[in-house]
C-alpha cells in the first residue's frame, strides 16, 4: 500500500505508475498505439456481443495477460469492488423483473419477486463485460510509460483540453499525496473514530475543502513558476511514441478479423442499433 | 454516490456514437467558448487542471457514511470552475474514471453529458440564488442537489432511450427500476449537498475570491 492510497478499492495510481515506468515486461516494450488500438477493439467487441462464452474467454485471455506481465492479482479483484458496484446497481434491481425461466423466488408481503435464467445471464455478461473493460484498462496503463501517455494526450487532444489535461495528469500525483498526507493527519488526531454524520461529514467536508484550496495556491504557484520559464500558455509533450511494429500491426488485423467473424457468425452478437 | 457510472457494453454501438457525439458538441461549445475570451486567462487553465486533479482524489476518499460513500463533486466543479472549464474537467475526470474502471470508454459520452448537466445547473442555481440566499453552505446545498437531481434525470433519460443491452424490458418497466436506483442515489445527493455546502462554506471563508465572491 503506497503512501497516497487512499482506499484500497481504488486503483493506486502510485503502484500503477511504479509498474509502467519499471517496463519489467514484454508488454512494454509493445507501442503504446498497439496497446490503445487493442483497447478500442476490446471495448468495440464487447459492446457488439452479448455472447456470454464470448466475454467469458475474451476476460480470461485479458486476465490471463495481465497475470502474465506479474501484476498483482489479489490487488485486481479488490479494484474491481466499484465496477461490480456500478453494473449491480444498474441491472441488480432490473434482473427480478426480466422475462425467462425461474431460477430463484422471493415473496416480500404481497409482492413475489422472481429471478430468471435471463436474469442471471444478464448480471453475469454486463459483469464480464465491465472486468474485460477495466482489466485491459489496468493492464494498458501499467505497461506504458508517464511519458508516453502524456505524448499520446498532447497527439489526441485540441487545446485547451490537452493543457488542461496534462497539467491535470501531472498534478494528479501530488494531490493524491497531499490528499493522503492530510488525511493521515486527520486520523493521527483522531479523526477515523466514528462520530455522528455531522461531525463526520463536517472533518471530511473541511478536509476536501483543504484539498481544494491547497490545490489552488498550488496552481498560482505554479503556473508564476512556469511563466518564469517561460510558459507562454502551450505546455507541450514531445516525447517520441515509439511506432507500432509489425508483429503489433499483425496483432490488430488478427483481431479485427476476429471481430468481424464473431458479429457474422456467432449467435447473441449485433448490438449496433 | 450521487449517480452511477455506466459501465462498457451496456449500450448498444448505435448510442455509445449517438452520446459520445453529443458530448463532443456540448465539449466543442465549452472549448469555443473559451478560446472565443477576448483576454484568455492562461491562470484559468491551471486552475481548472488542479480541480481537476482535486475532484479526481477527492472521489478516491470512501466516507464512512451509511457503509461508504465516495463524492463525484461536479457540482462543486461547476462552482469553482464555472459551466465552460467544468465541462472539459468533468470529461478528463471521466476519461481518467474509465482508466481505472470507475465507467466504462464508450460511455464516457453518456457519463460526461450527465455530469454536464450536474456541472450546468449546480453553477446557475449557485449563481443565480446569489441575492436570494447569500450564505454560501444552503446555497451550495441547494445548487448540489439541483445539480444532481437534474444529472439523475439525464441519466435515466438517456438509459430509457438507449434501453441496456440484454434487457427484454418495456421502456416503462425499465423506467420504474432506475426509479428505484435514482431514489437511491437521491439519498446519497443529500449527503453529497451538505458536505459540499460545508466545503464552500470553508472555502468561501478562506478563499472566496475562488468563488468568484468578494469578502
Amino acid at each position: 500500500m503506497s503512501s497516497t492510497m487512499i482506499s484500497s478499492h481504488i486503483p493506486d495510481l502510485d503502484l500503477i505508475t511504479t509498474y509502467a515506468q519499471r517496463e519489467g515486461t514484454f508488454f512494454s516494450r509493445v507501442s503504446p498505439w498497439t496497446k490503445f488500438s487493442g483497447l478500442l477493439l476490446v471495448i468495440l467487441l464487447i459492446t457488439l456481443t452479448r455472447n456470454l462464452v464470448i466475454c467469458g474467454i475474451l476476460y480470461l485471455i485479458i486476465l490471463g495477460l495481465y497475470a502474465s506481465a506479474g501484476f498483482p492479482v489479489k490487488k485486481l479483484f479488490a479494484w474491481y469492488t466499484l465496477p461490480v458496484l456500478f453494473v449491480i446497481s444498474l441491472v441488480g434491481i432490473m434482473a427480478w423483473t426480466e422475462p425467462g425461466t425461474p431460477v430463484f423466488s422471493w415473496t416480500l408481503g404481497l409482492f413475489t419477486l422472481t429471478l430468471t435464467n435471463n436474469g442471471v445471464i444478464l448480471i453475469v455478461t454486463l459483469l464480464l463485460k465491465a472486468l474485460i473493460s477495466v482489466t485491459y484498462s489496468l493492464f494498458f496503463l501499467m505497461t506504458t510509460r508517464y511519458q508516453h501517455f502524456s505524448a499520446m494526450i498532447y497527439r489526441l487532444f485540441p487545446t485547451p483540453l490537452d493543457q488542461i489535461f496534462l497539467l491535470a495528469y501531472r498534478f494528479l500525483f501530488l494531490t493524491l499525496s497531499m490528499t493522503g498526507a492530510i488525511f493521515k493527519a486527520v486520523r493521527s488526531r483522531g479523526g477515523g473514530i466514528i462520530h455522528s454524520i455531522r461531525i463526520q461529514g463536517q472533518i471530511f467536508a473541511e478536509v476536501f475543502a483543504l484539498v481544494f484550496i491547497r490545490s489552488f495556491d498550488r496552481a498560482e504557484r505554479v503556473h508564476l513558476a512556469m511563466i518564469s520559464r517561460g510558459y507562454s500558455g502551450k505546455y507541450e509533450a514531445g516525447t517520441e511514441i515509439p511506432r507500432p511494429g509489425l508483429s503489433g500491426m499483425v496483432v490488430i488485423g488478427v483481431f479485427c478479423c476476429v471481430i468481424a467473424i464473431i458479429v457474422l457468425m456467432v449467435p447473441n452478437t449485433g448490438g449496433i442499433s | 454516490m450521487a449517480h452511477i457510472h455506466l459501465e462498457d457494453g451496456s449500450f448498444s454501438l448505435f448510442f455509445v456514437l449517438v452520446w459520445w457525439a453529443a458530448a463532443i458538441i456540448l465539449v466543442g461549445i465549452a472549448i469555443y467558448l473559451i478560446r472565443a475570451e477576448k483576454k484568455p486567462d492562461r491562470r484559468k487553465i491551471t486552475l481548472a487542471a488542479f480541480c481537476t486533479a482535486a475532484a479526481f482524489a477527492i472521489f478516491q476518499v470512501s466516507i464512512p457514511i451509511f457503509g461508504g460513500v465516495h463524492l463525484n463533486l461536479t457540482p462543486l466543479i461547476g462552482i469553482l470552475a464555472g459551466p465552460a472549464a467544468g465541462s472539459l474537467v468533468v470529461l478528463i475526470i471521466n476519461i481518467l474514471s474509465s482508466a481505472i474502471g470507475h465507467g466504462g470508454w464508450g460511455l464516457i459520452g453518456a457519463n460526461t453529458l450527465v455530469n454536464i448537466v450536474e456541472v450546468v445547473v449546480g453553477y446557475s442555481c449557485f449563481r443565480l440564488l446569489k441575492s436570494t440566499i447569500p450564505a454560501f453552505l444552503p446555497r451550495a446545498g441547494i445548487a448540489t442537489i439541483a445539480g444532481l437531481l437534474c444529472g439523475n434525470i439525464a441519466m435515466i433519460l438517456i438509459i430509457v432511450i438507449s434501453g441496456v443491452q440484454g434487457v427484454n424490458q418495456s421502456p416503462g418497466q425499465i423506467l420504474a427500476g432506475l426509479s428505484l436506483i435514482a431514489a437511491v442515489n437521491m439519498g446519497v445527493a443529500v449527503i453529497e449537498a451538505f458536505i459540499t455546502g460545508l466545503i464552500v462554506a470553508y472555502i468561501g471563508k478562506v478563499r472566496p475570491d475562488l468563488l468568484g465572491e468578494e469578502k
